[in-house]
C-alpha cells in the first residue's frame, strides 16, 4: 500500500452525558478516570509553575552578571523549586495520571484494585504542593532538589523542613499507588492475557511500581534524618559533632537513581504503543522490551554512587562506573527494538509520532552523555557543570516530557472523546523540538569549557551560549502554552473522536470514549498479540470493535472533503 | 482461579468476595516488601555511622545493656506466634481460643513497647551512639503502636462477634503487619545489640 493516511474519526456525538466534567475533578472520587483526570490537570499546573520559575532563571542567566533576582538567595530558591517541583509534582504525578487511566482500560478491568486508597493517594498531593510553595513564606529552601547538607540543615530556611515534609507526602502518595498498580496488574488481567500479553505500557507501570515500592522507602529514611536534625537537635549530617554528609548523599540516591527510572519508564511504555500503533507494525521484540524495562529496575539499585563520584572513596570507582556503564545496555535494548519497529512501518506523522520520534533521538542523545558521565575521569571534569544539567535535561525533557506529549496526543481522544488538533500538534512539535534542542545542547558545551551549574553569576566569556540557551528556552516556554491551548480548545471544538481513533489492538479502544463510568459492557476479550497489526484477524478484531461501539472513520457525507481512512487490513 | 490461596471455607465467597481477598493479601504483602526498606535504611544509616567512628561504641560511651531488650524480643517473637494461633483458630471457628491467643498477644506487645520506652528514656546522651539508638527504637515503637492498635480494633470487633469462619480479613491483615513488627524489631536487635 503506497499511501498511507491517518484515519479521520467520525462525527457521531457518543456519551456527552457521561462526559467528566471540571467540576467533577474538584471532589472526592474514586473512579480511576476521574483520579487520573485529577492527577492530570494538576501535574499540568505545577509543570506551568515549575516552568514560570525556571523561565526566572534562564533570565537571569542572560547576563554574567546578578541582576534580575538581586540576590543569591531568590536565585538559589528558583532554582531548587524548579527542580522539585518538575520532578515530584509534575513527571512523577504525570505518570500517575496515564497510569491510573489507562491500565483498569487496558486489562479490561472496571477499576483499579483499591479504588479508595487510589483517590487517598490522590489527595496527598495537593496539599503537599500548597506546603512547597508556602515555604516561600517562611524561608524557601535553598539546597535544589538533592538537598545536599550542609546547606539543607545550616543554611536554608523553614521552607527546607516544609520541602522535606512535602516530600515525604508525595512519596507516601506514589508508594499507595504503586502498590495499586502492582496488585491489579498481577490479579487483574482479563481471562487470556498472561503477563507477555499485556500492553507494554502496562508492563513499563509494572517496572516502575516495582521501582516505587523498593526505593522510595529510602527517601522516607532519609528525609526523617533530615527532619530530625533541623528540629530535634540531632546531628546526623553535621561533621562538626560526629556527623557526616555522606551520608545523605549515599541514601539520597539510593531512592534517586532508582528514581529517575520512575521518571522515565511509564514514559517508555508510552513510546512502544505509540511506535507500534503508529507505524502499523507489530512491536519489534516484545519480550526484550518488557523484560528490560525489569533490569533496569534491578540493576537501577546498583548504580547510586555515580553521582558521588567526587566525594567517594576512590576504590569505590571502578565498581560503580562499570555498573553505570551495564544500565546503558537494558535501554539500548530497548531503543534497537523501536528503531526495528519503525523500520519498512506505513509511518503517519501524526503529533503523537512526532513526539515519540523526538524522544527517540533526544534521548539517546542523553543516554550517550549518561555513559560519559560514568566514565569517572570524564565526570572527575564535569561533574557539578552544565554539562550535568544538559545531561539531565536530555533524558528528563528530551526523554519524559516528549514521551508525555506523545501519551497526551494518542491518548487524549480516549479521556475526553474528542480529536486534539492535528495542524496546532505538528506546530507544537516543530517549535518545540529545535527550541529544546537549543536550550539544553549548548549546555554541554559550558559544561565542558567549566561553567559550574547553580549560579548566578558567571565568566563573561560564557555569555554568547547562555544567551542562545535563554532565548531558546523562552521559546520552549511558549510553545507549551500552544500544547495547552490545543487541549482546553479540543475539548469543546475537537473532533468526536469516536471509540479507535488510531485503529489499535489493545483493549482501552475497545470501549467508547470517554468510557462509560463501569468502562465496559460486559467482558471484553483481548485480541492475543496487542500490536498483531496487518493481519486478517486483527482487521476482524477492529471491524467488530466498531459494530460494537460505533465507528471510528468520518461518515459518507463528511468522506468526500477527507482522505479516506485507514486502509482495511491493517 | 486456581491459584487462589484459599482454604476450603473461602469456596463459599462469591467471585467478588475472593478477587477482593486476593487482591488485599497481595498488597499487604507488597506492603511489607515496601515498608521494610524504611528499616534497612536506618540499618544502613547505623552501619555508615559506625564505621566512621573507631570503635563502636565510640570510645568512652557505655554500651547498652542488653538483658531487658533481650527479654522484651522474646516477648515479642512470642506475641507473633499467638497471633498465629488466634488468626488460625479464628479460622476455624474458635472464637474464644482465637480470644485467649490475641489478647496475650496484645498483652505481650504492650510490655515490649513499654521496655523499649523505657531503654529509650534511660540511654545515656552520647551523640551519634544515641541518637541512631533513639531514632531506631522510636520509629520502629510508631509501628508497634500503631498496629497494635488495629490489633487491639479487630480483638473489640471479634468480641462483638464481627467476624466469620469464611469472613475475618482483618483478622488476617492485623496479623500480618504484627509479623512485620516483629521481623522489623529481629532486624534492629540484631544490629542494636548483637552486631
Ligand atoms: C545510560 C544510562 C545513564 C547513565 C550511565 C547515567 C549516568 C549519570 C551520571 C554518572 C550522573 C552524575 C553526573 C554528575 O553529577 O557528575 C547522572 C546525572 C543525572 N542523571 Fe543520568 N544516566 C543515565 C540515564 C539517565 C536517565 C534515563 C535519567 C532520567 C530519566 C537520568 C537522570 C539524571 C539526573 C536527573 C541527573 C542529575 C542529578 C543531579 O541533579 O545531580 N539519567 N547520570
Ligand atoms: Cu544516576
Amino acid at each position: 500500500m503506497a499511501t498511507v493516511t491517518a484515519p479521520l474519526p467520525g462525527a457521531r456525538v457518543e456519551n456527552e452525558g457521561q462526559r467528566i466534567r471540571f467540576a467533577d475533578l474538584l471532589r472526592w472520587s474514586v473512579d480511576h478516570k476521574v483520579i487520573g483526570l485529577q492527577y492530570f490537570v494538576t501535574s499540568l499546573f505545577f509543570f506551568v509553575v515549575g516552568g514560570g520559575l525556571v523561565m526566572l532563571v534562564r533570565w537571569e542567566l542572560l547576563t554574567p552578571a546578578l541582576d534580575l533576582t538581586g540576590s543569591g538567595t531568590t536565585y538559589n530558591q528558583l532554582f531548587s523549586i524548579h527542580g522539585t517541583v518538575m520532578i515530584f509534582l509534575f513527571i512523577i504525578p504525570l505518570w500517575g495520571a496515564f497510569g491510573n487511566y489507562l491500565l483498569p482500560l487496558m486489562l479490561g478491568a472496571k477499576d483499579m484494585a483499591f479504588p479508595w486508597l487510589n483517590a487517598f493517594a490522590f489527595w496527598l498531593i495537593p496539599p503537599a504542593g500548597v506546603l512547597m510553595i508556602l515555604g516561600w513564606f517562611v524561608g524557601q529552601t535553598e539546597a535544589g532538589w538533592t538537598s545536599y547538607p550542609p546547606l539543607s540543615t545550616l543554611f536554608s530556611g523553614d521552607g527546607q523542613t516544609l520541602w522535606a515534609i512535602s516530600l515525604h507526602l508525595l512519596g507516601l502518595s506514589s508508594i499507595l499507588g504503586a502498590i495499586n498498580f502492582i496488585v491489579t496488574i498481577r490479579n487483574m488481567r482479563p481471562a487470556g492475557m498472561g503477563y507477555f500479553q499485556m500492553p507494554l505500557l502496562a508492563w513499563a507501570i509494572l517496572a516502575q511500581a516495582i521501582i516505587i515500592v523498593m526505593a522510595t522507602p529510602f527517601l522516607a529514611g532519609a528525609l526523617t534524618l533530615l527532619i530530625l536534625d533541623r528540629v530535634a537537635g540531632t546531628s546526623f549530617f553535621d561533621p562538626a559533632n560526629g556527623g557526616d554528609v555522606l551520608l545523605w548523599q549515599n541514601v539520597f540516591w539510593f531512592y534517586s537513581h532508582p528514581a529517575v527510572y520512575i521518571m522515565v519508564l511509564p514514559g517508555f511504555g508510552v513510546i512502544s504503543e505509540v511506535l507500534s500503533i503508529h507505524s502499523r507494525k507489530p512491536i519489534f521484540g516484545y519480550r526484550a522490551i518488557a523484560l528490560s524495562s525489569l533490569a533496569i529496575a534491578l540493576v537501577g539499585f546498583t548504580v547510586w554512587a555515580h553521582h558521588m563520584f567526587t566525594s567517594l572513596q576512590p576504590e569505590l570507582r571502578i565498581p560503580f562506573m562499570i555498573t553505570s556503564m551495564i544500565i546503558a545496555v537494558p535501554t539500548g535494548i530497548k531503543v534497537f527494538s523501536w528503531l526495528g519497529t519503525i523500520w519498512a512501518g506505513k509511518i503517519r506523522f501524526t503529533s503523537a509520532m512526532l513526539f515519540a520520534l523526538g524522544f527517540l533521538s533526544m534521548f539517546v542523545i542523553g543516554g550517550i552523555s549518561g555513559v560519559m558521565l560514568a566514565a569517572v575521569p570524564f565526570d572527575i571534569h564535569v561533574h557539578d557543570t552544565y554539562f550535568v544539567v544538559s545531561h539531565l535535561h536530555f533524558v528528563l525533557y528530551g526523554g519524559s516530557v516528549f514521551a508525555a506529549y506523545a501519551a497526551i496526543y494518542h491518548w487524549f481522544p480516549k479521556m475526553t472523546g474528542r480529536m486534539l488538533d492535528e495542524r496546532l500538534g505538528k506546530i507544537h512539535f516543530w517549535i518545540t523540538y529545535p527550541a529544546f534542542f537549543f536550550t539544553f545542547f549548548p549546555m554541554h558545551l559550558l559544561g565542558m569549557l567549566g561553567m559550574p551549574r547553580r549560579v548566578a553569576v558567571y565568566a563573561p566569556e560564557y555569555q554568547a551560549l547562555n544567551v542562545l540557551v535563554s532565548i531558546s528556552s523562552f521559546i520552549l516556554g511558549v510553545s507549551t502554552f500552544i500544547a495547552l491551548y490545543n487541549m482546553v480548545r479540543s475539548l469543546k471544538v475537537g473532533r468526536v473522536a469516536g471509540p479507535n481513533p488510531w485503529r489499535a489492538l489493545t483493549l482501552e479502544w475497545t470501549t467508547s470514549s470517554p468510557p462509560p463510568p463501569h468502562n465496559f459492557d460486559g467482558d471484553p476479550v483481548p485480541f492475543k498479540n496487542p500490536y498483531g497489526f496487518g493481519t486478517e484477524a486483527a482487521h476482524l478484531y477492529l471491524e467488530a470493535i466498531e459494530s460494537h461501539s460505533g465507528p471510528s472513520a468520518p461518515p459518507p457525507a463528511v468522506t468526500t472533503a477527507l482522505p479516506e481512512p485507514a486502509p482495511s487490513g491493517d | 482461579m486456581a491459584v487462589l490461596n484459599q482454604n476450603m471455607y473461602e469456596r463459599e465467597l462469591t467471585r467478588d468476595e475472593l478477587m477482593a481477598l486476593r487482591n488485599r493479601r497481595t498488597a499487604v504483602t507488597v506492603f511489607q516488601i515496601s515498608w521494610i526498606m524504611v528499616f534497612v535504611c536506618l540499618i544502613v544509616v547505623n552501619l555508615q555511622i559506625r564505621s566512621n567512628s573507631p570503635s563502636w561504641p565510640p570510645p568512652g560511651v557505655q554500651g547498652l545493656e542488653p538483658i531487658l531488650p533481650t527479654v522484651a524480643t522474646l516477648g515479642l517473637l512470642m506475641s507473633a506466634l499467638l497471633a498465629r494461633n488466634g488468626l488460625k483458630a479464628i479460622g476455624v471457628g474458635r472464637q474464644s481460643a482465637f480470644a485467649s491467643n490475641w489478647r496475650a498477644a496484645l498483652v505481650l506487645g504492650g510490655a515490649f513497647v513499654a521496655i523499649m520506652a523505657y531503654e529509650w528514656t534511660t540511654v545515656q546522651f552520647s551523640g551519634q551512639f544515641s541518637s541512631i539508638f533513639r531514632v531506631m527504637v522510636a520509629y520502629h515503637a510508631v509501628h508497634a503502636v500503631v498496629i497494635g492498635y488495629v490489633m487491639w480494633r479487630v480483638y473489640r470487633t471479634a468480641q462483638a462477634g464481627g467476624y466469620t469462619v469464611q469472613r475475618h480479613w482483618p483478622v488476617e491483615g492485623a496479623a500480618k503487619l504484627w509479623y512485620f513488627v516483629v521481623v522489623a524489631w529481629v532486624m534492629f536487635y540484631v544490629v542494636l545489640y548483637i552486631l
